[in-house]
């Protein structure tokens, strides 16, 4: 993508999510991240009603007058953003106006959620992973940086096809010692994450965020159909003019999703899935409401 | 149709590129045609193989045996029909037979006439592709069948020949001269008169050498048959008591006869009994072999249609399959 291009793209999303960011975020923001409790800001004379735990005794010892320390609530947070950029993000039905590719959804929630994190004076880190970390973008602040992020949200191309979220979840506890928020932008078409999941739940918060097209759920008569498998390149043909086959499609795909459902729900993940085809700020909302 | 055999047999080889042609089209299938590019495979056991994708490489089947009737419409299949025309060179005889009442003797069983009447259609059944006639002569002559090559009907007539309708008597010169005249306009290039007689010239208003004369005019071969025993022979009577035998010399011109066939170019033959007579007509066909030319020819029709419309109609149902009920995605 040639950068006037991308400009154009940074441009609309950043119109784009600077208003679905204060709509998302607004009065909820705060207390959905809780700061990493009471750092040290400055010491003062008391004042009648401080309570008198906070009383400085050095500092009153010195100049003979109570001083009390003053905390101040850390606001500042680190918002990690865990990319999937495995080969099966760039299916996507795209029927519709809306429909980009999974992949595209992903950067462009991966945007929205930068572009609020930098709104808040968060630092904003970025992994990208596919069945390895590709790329790690370590967390800061600053319009430069967020504009670096979103570029490599756009443009980055990954090296391997595969997926593994658990590999992406480890690196997150090796990099960032300190709680974060981590995001998960997948379409967790993957297996093998959950143990990952619950040492990395444990030391950060981890919002999941799947993605998935409406062709994923159910499959259309069209006859017979060749596949072709993103991440593994396998190829074969399958018959979605067999009703039964269409139904066992559809009733896999839903226990997947249950067990995805299940399994967010017993590590007490905040999750939420959404359709390449349908508008992800309802279901973002809806999701952090529940934060 | 039921020979076929091609123009151009080597296009045959043609029909090797068919192997070639079946793997590249699997293999193109497998490897060229666009695939719909999916996230996963999770889903591939959960579906099952239906009869639609088991049927689906008979498409590249159709293909191909349109292909091949192709090929074979290319190598110009043609029906050939075997028409042999036999150019048959017939040989016209006519067979003079005496029926005069010596013909009644019974040295032969039953007797004369009948021995000869018997053989003479039995010669007869033997030479399909000659015309025949036979003429009738005692102390006239008159013609019982004119030439034909319809052997049933003279058969027919043969059978129906009977001592005593005409005058009695031998009439050698007549006989010979009725059957002159029969033959002698045909065109045939071998014209043959078998003479058969019991007697001596008695009767008749033509001589026999001069009817041999006019015989060896037209170039008829004469073969001159004489019948009855040596000696006597048993001759029956009717009396007012029924049947009754008398011995009678057998008296036959052998020389007039010898010197008719020698002169015309034939043979006189001397039957003293019935194998004899048999024996004697067989050699004369022998003598008269027909000289038959076969020509045959072959028509070939063009047989390719059939072929060509089967592989329209295979490429047809093919491209219909593949649009309904094997219609693929991408």
């Amino acid at each position: 993508m040639e950068t006037s291009e991308l400009l154009k793209k940074v441009r609309k999303i950043e119109i784009k999510t600077k208003a679905l960011s204060r709509q998302i975020f607004s009065g909820q923001y705060h207390s959905a991240f809780k700061g990493r409790g009471m750092a040290f800001s400055e010491v003062r004379e008391y004042q009648y009603g401080d309570d008198v735990r906070f009383i400085d005794w050095k500092v009153t010892a010195r100049f003979n007058h109570p001083y009390v320390k003053v905390f101040e609530e850390e606001r500042e947070l680190t918002v990690m953003l865990l990319v999937d950029v495995s080969a099966s993000g760039e299916f996507g039905s795209g029927t519709d106006k809306k429909g980009g590719s999974k992949r595209e959804s992903i950067s462009e929630i991966a945007a929205i959620l930068a572009f609020s994190a930098a709104q808040n004076n968060d630092k904003v880190g970025a992994i990208f992973f596919s069945s390895e970390v590709e790329k790690y973008i370590p967390p800061q602040k600053g319009r430069t940086h967020l504009l670096h992020i979103i570029r490599e949200l756009v443009n980055f191309e990954p090296k391997h096809p595969g997926t593994d979220i658990g590999q992406a979840l480890k690196f997150l506890r090796n990099v960032q010692k300190r709680k974060s928020s981590a995001f998960v932008l997948s379409d967790f078409m993957d297996s093998r994450y959950e143990d990952a999941l619950k040492i990395a739940g444990k030391a950060h918060e981890i919002v999941a965020l799947q993605v998935y097209d409406p062709l994923e759920r159910e499959l259309p008569d069209w006859g017979l159909v060749r596949m072709h498998d993103n991440e593994t390149g396998e190829e074969f043909m399958i018959d979605t003019a067999s009703k039964a086959n269409r139904e066992a499609f559809a009733k896999f795909r839903a226990e997947e999703h249950k067990n995805f459902d299940t399994l967010m729900n017993k590590y007490g993940i905040v999750h939420t899935s959404i359709s390449t085809q349908e508008d992800y700020v309802k279901p973002l909302i809806t999701m952090f409401s529940k934060l | 149709m039921e020979n076929i055999v091609f123009a151009y047999p080597k296009l045959l080889w043609l029909l090797l590129i068919l192997p070639p042609l079946g793997y590249w089209l699997f293999a193109r299938d497998k490897k060229t045609r666009p695939y719909l590019h999916y996230s996963d495979s999770s889903y591939r056991n959960v579906l099952k193989k239906t009869w639609r994708q088991r049927l689906y490489p008979t498409l590249h089947v159709l293909r191909l045996l349109a292909v091949a009737l192709l090929v074979v419409a290319l190598a110009r299949p043609q029906s050939t029909s075997k028409q042999s025309s036999k150019n048959i060179e017939g040989v016209d005889i006519v067979m003079a037979m005496d029926i005069s009442g010596s013909m009644l003797a019974e040295d032969f069983s039953p007797n004369r006439l009948e021995a000869s009447k018997q053989l003479a259609r039995e010669f007869v059944r033997g030479r399909e592709s000659d015309r025949i006639a036979v003429v009738a002569f005692s102390g006239e002559a008159f013609t019982q069948c004119p030439l034909t090559i319809d052997h049933g009907i003279l058969e027919n007539r043969i059978r129906q020949l009977k001592s005593g309708v005409i005058t009695d008597g031998t009439a050698l010169g007549d006989g010979l001269a009725v059957s002159i005249n029969r033959i002698r306009q045909s065109d045939a290039k071998s014209k043959v008169i078998i003479l058969l007689t019991d007697g001596v010239n008695n009767a008749g208003s033509i001589d026999p050498l001069t009817a041999s004369d006019i015989a060896k005019t037209y170039g008829i071969r004469v073969y001159t048959i004489g019948v009855g025993t040596r000696g006597l022979a048993p001759y029956p009577y009717k009396t007012p008591f029924g049947i009754q035998y008398q011995n009678v010399q057998v008296e036959i011109d052998e020389n007039l006869l010898k010197q008719i066939a020698d002169e015309t170019g034939g043979t006189y033959f001397r039957a003293t009994n019935k194998n004899r007579l048999k024996a004697i007509f067989e050699e004369i066909d022998k003598l008269e072999k027909t000289k038959i030319e076969v020509l045959s020819y072959e028509q070939r029709a063009e047989e390719f249609k059939p072929f060509l419309w089967a592989a329209l109609v295979l490429l047809l149902l093919e491209l219909l399959l593949r649009l309904s009920v094997f219609k693929t995605l991408p």
